[in-house]
């Protein structure tokens, strides 16, 4: 069974149904941040809470490549989508056989293998059609 | 801050040519620009250089080749605003007093650099690009919001590629000097759709210089000198600051701050040359640069204004498109095929009466902002 590491610490948390990700928000101007940072971009105000971001989403744009970028093979679609709490997440897209992708497709957060390294699976964030 | 002025300019050819070192390509740029100058080398009393790809004292290694050595020099980086960033340093220099002449060099081998032939990548640990961001991508989602919020078409895009690639066809330093149908241009191969091969900037190797001298000095070698009304140079601000991202919050910023400097407005400009790394791209900095409204970037396109014989011609050299990207040249590049313009010396691309030019390029891709930098001179004969 191959040991499964995040491609990025912090980033998201495994559901049963999914995941979600997790960013902060500001305790003093409530801006909220994706992915987390250690002290309010916005304000400058240094305590922020964790908060775990909604799974669904609206698809604001995306794209199919067609030539390698990191350790991803083509085709791959990469896109952006916008989370109810005013955040905007690029993310890898996974197709779903008989949808294709348009802008303002309602999206959900899906946890999986993103790539292989050596004997280890390592996992990330991907949106899929809701 | 004084005046400054633009003396002499200079670039290799441009193509694949991964047979001539940096400091080939540099020594043919900056010996042209010295040349067109009508300075000595030992003239130079500043320098700086752009590079990106696998770089070290990059100013040293070119200047070497002309015989200029033992003098303050800097080497800069803002990817494809290098060049730029190049032309600024010197230009605060002169501005501010501290020298009288300079020289801005921006270089780049990009056949021999670890990214040749491949999709440029954001810095190794950044998030977006361990997920798949590159520079086609990222132009890619920003052409679907063209398409969605401007209506803009695929043939409008394809109508950039064709335009520049026009312009490169009489540009005797061009990469490519070919013609193309709008067909041709979307029948090409697929990199991010909806942008295919002939509307991506081709990897290219190449060098650009450009000599400044503060205007006292500039008026020993010529009665009607070419003038820096403005030099700027900003970096982005945070992404989660902008909602549409077909508006850039940095150019247009760049672009007012450019106009203030200048005292003077986009109607005020003849010729343009500006970054279209990816063809969908120029409509968007028309909107920036305020050469039309937001939003109209197409209409502008579509009127056949922006190119050569028009009334704002936009990357008469052929652009990044045609005319190549040697990434960190670039923005030196713009800077001297702006003042050719001004002197009448563009040839069969020439803006007729050019009195005023704008050059600008943008570079850098980071997760968490709008884009790296944006460099923006405006020259005034």
């Amino acid at each position: 069974m191959a040991e499964k590491i995040p491609f990025r610490e912090g980033t998201f948390i495994e559901e049963a149904e999914g995941g979600r990700l997790v960013g902060n928000k500001c305790k003093s101007c409530g801006q909220i941040f994706f992915p987390q940072v250690q002290t309010c971009l916005n304000c400058f105000h240094k305590e922020l809470e964790e908060i775990p971001l909604s799974r669904q989403g609206e698809l604001y744009s995306y794209t199919k490549a067609y030539m390698p970028a990191s350790r991803f093979q083509p085709p791959y679609t990469v896109g952006y989508v916008n989370l109810p709490e005013g955040v905007r997440v690029f993310a890898p897209l996974k197709e779903v056989e008989g949808q294709s992708f348009k802008v303002g497709l309602p999206m959900k957060l899906v946890i999986e293998e993103l790539w292989r390294d050596g004997d280890k699976e390592v996992i990330g964030y991907k949106f899929t059609p809701a | 801050m004084k005046e400054v002025a633009v003396l002499g300019v200079g670039q290799s050819v441009f193509g694949k040519l991964p047979h001539k070192s940096v400091a080939d390509l540099g020594r043919e740029a900056v010996s042209a620009a010295i040349e067109d100058a009508g300075i000595k080398p030992k003239d130079i009393q500043v320098a700086y250089t752009s590079r990106l790809y696998d770089s070290m004292v990059t100013s040293q290694t070119v200047l070497k080749e002309v015989g200029v050595t033992a003098l303050e020099m800097f080497n800069v980086e803002n990817a494809c605003a290098g060049g730029s960033t190049a032309v600024r340093g010197v230009w605060k220099d002169i501005a501010s007093g501290l020298y009288d002449v300079g020289i801005a060099v921006g270089v780049e081998s990009m056949t021999t650099s670890p990214i040749a032939g491949k999709l440029i990548p954001p810095a190794k640990d950044d998030l977006e690009g361990q997920l798949g961001m590159t520079m086609p991508t990222l132009f890619a989602l920003l052409a679907r919001r063209q398409m969605e919020e401007h209506g803009a078409t695929l043939e409008d895009f394809a109508q950039v590629s064709v335009k520049n690639h026009h312009h490169g066809c009489l540009n005797p330093m061009a990469q490519y000097k070919k013609e193309f149908t709008i067909e041709e241009v979307l029948n090409s191969r697929m990199i991010c759709d909806p942008i295919t091969l002939l509307q991506c900037c081709p990897n290219t190797d190449g060098a650009a210089a450009v000599i400044m001298c503060s205007m006292d000095i500039a008026r020993r070698y010529t009665t009607n000198p070419v003038k820096v009304a403005a030099s700027v140079l900003l970096s982005g601000d945070y992404t989660f600051r902008q909602t549409d991202i077909t508006s850039s919050p940095l150019g247009t910023q760049a672009a007012k701050m450019a106009y203030e400097m200048a005292g003077l407005g986009p109607e005020d400009l003849d010729v343009v040359e500006l970054h279209e790394a990816f063809a969908p791209e120029e409509i968007l900095r028309y909107e920036d640069l305020g050469l039309c409204a937001p939003g109209e970037g197409v209409a502008l396109l579509r009127s056949g204004a922006t190119a050569v014989g028009g009334k704002i011609p936009v990357n008469p050299s052929g652009g990044l498109l045609s005319l190549g990207h040697p990434l960190s040249a670039s923005g030196v590049r713009v800077v001297a095929e702006i003042t050719l313009h001004l002197r009448g010396q563009a040839g069969q691309r020439q803006t007729p009466n050019a009195k005023v030019g704008l050059a600008h390029m943008l570079g850098g891709v980071v997760a968490g902002l709008e884009a790296g930098a944006c460099g923006i001179h405006i020259l005034s004969r």
